[in-house]
């Protein structure tokens, strides 16, 4: 298909602006996941802040 | 025949400066350049931007002068973005001072850092509409995602003879947003939209925080290669101040990585800024589209938040929807002051920072498919 043409520009737009909203949905899935890795434990800041 | 043989001489000495060479064009980019250093030590515009960008405008359109010439030393900035090493180092900084932490509290709003990008796509359609091609338009359209580094990443990548005028127009635009966005957020809200409050956010464990750059390094660099390198320094950065045992890593990429490299990327835009090049009648038209597309990236951010708020019990604050342009935290700021004109006691600012976060990687989503897409 011919790229430089108006058409492919509404097409590469239209596909571009749903798979980037899919894309950021399944980012803001994962972040909802995040707070299950708190069950591993909790990190002493302290002695991190004490590192180099 | 001494005098004329002296007329002569003076007359051979003086063709080959550059004052032989000097045309109207370089007088009117030698003039924007000294404009750019006023608006920056008077106004305070971006001045770690606009005084490198000012000046070495100004010595670029000097004729005569071999900086901008093959070898000279401007050339060898500009080497740094024709390569992609200093945009991916930027990114590498803003990652050592961002607090991604009201992105990670209320994943929900990132929905709302690609909502705020239809501006984009709006400004490469009418991109094309005016004649430009298809990478030209894609390069003009990510302007829209207000995301310095990225516009110069995309620039490079699809339209490298518009560079100059598109991070001109990019790091313009970011610096105006507090006139640009308030009318279109006005416009879209009512007041009682407007004094929505939010919820007080959850505090974000160390785990998630170092935990967050690494997960998204790699789902970055799974899906789209062609910005990963954009996304893995700014996680990389991120990183570096999250684990707290390398916090003087963090310190210097924040800080002196960042300076340098603000110094090198600066120099290297200006020096595209000559005259033959810049002042030509498509930059008035990348300039116009980018206005159009900060313009409808703001009002689809707003109307974003509120198609969310049609399926949400507890109601966001419509303004939060703006942020989503990724000038970070610009955008966030001119939420939170909106928020404040009509209720004093709203403060939005930590709420805004999620979507404002969130636009960053919607731009590089955005940018990364319409390379893979156009490549």
């Amino acid at each position: 298909m011919n790229k430089d043409t108006l058409t492919f520009a509404v097409i590469l737009s239209l596909i571009d602006f749903f798979l980037s909203m899919v894309m950021i949905t399944g980012i803001g899935l994962v972040l909802r996941l995040l707070p299950l890795l708190n069950r591993l434990g909790k990190l002493d800041e302290e002695s991190m802040r004490r590192g180099h | 025949m001494f005098l004329d043989e002296t007329l002569k001489f003076f007359g051979a000495l003086a063709a080959q400066t550059g004052l032989a060479n000097l045309w109207w064009g370089n007088v009117v980019m030698i003039a924007l350049g000294i404009g750019m250093i006023l608006l920056a030590v008077t106004k305070k515009y971006e001045p770690l931007l606009l005084v490198g960008i000012g000046f070495s405008c100004i010595m670029s359109n000097v004729p005569g002068s071999d900086l901008i010439l093959p070898g000279g030393l401007f050339t060898y900035a500009y080497k740094g973005v024709q390569l992609l090493i200093l945009p991916p180092l930027i990114f590498f900084g803003v990652g050592a001072m961002t607090d991604f932490g009201p992105m990670i509290a209320n994943p929900k709003l990132v929905i709302l850092g690609a909502a705020a990008h239809l501006g984009i796509f709006v400004a490469l359609i009418g991109a094309k509409l005016l004649g430009f091609t298809i990478y030209q338009a894609g390069a003009i359209g990510i302007i829209g995602g207000a995301d310095g580094p990225m516009a110069v990443f995309m620039a490079v990548k699809l339209a490298p003879e518009l560079l100059p005028q598109i991070s001109v127009a990019a790091y313009s635009y970011m610096a105006l947003m507090p006139l640009i966005q308030p009318p279109v957020m006005k416009l879209l809200t009512t007041k009682a939209e407007r004094k929505i409050r939010m919820k007080q956010l959850r505090t974000v464990s160390r785990v998630e925080r170092i935990a967050f750059p690494i997960i998204i390094g790699v789902i970055v660099n799974l899906l789209l290669p062609p910005v990963a390198p954009l996304i893995t320094m700014l996680m990389l950065g991120n990183l570096f101040k999250e684990v707290l045992v390398t916090s003087r890593l963090a310190k210097t990429a924040a800080n002196e990585v960042m300076n340098v490299v603000i110094v090198l990327l600066t120099v290297a835009i200006g020096s595209t800024m000559q005259a033959e090049k810049f002042l030509t009648g498509s930059t008035l038209e990348v300039v116009a589209l980018g206005l159009v597309a900060f313009l409808f990236g703001t009002g689809s951010g707003v109307v974003g938040a509120k198609i969310m708020n049609l399926f949400l019990k507890e109601k966001i604050n419509p303004l939060l929807g703006s942020a989503g342009i990724a000038s970070v935290p610009i955008a966030a700021r001119v939420s939170h002051n909106v928020a404040l004109e009509d209720d004093p006691d709203n403060f939005l600012i930590y709420h805004a920072m999620g979507p404002n976060l969130a636009g960053v990687f919607g731009t590089a989503l955005s940018g990364g498919i319409m390379l893979a897409l156009l490549q």
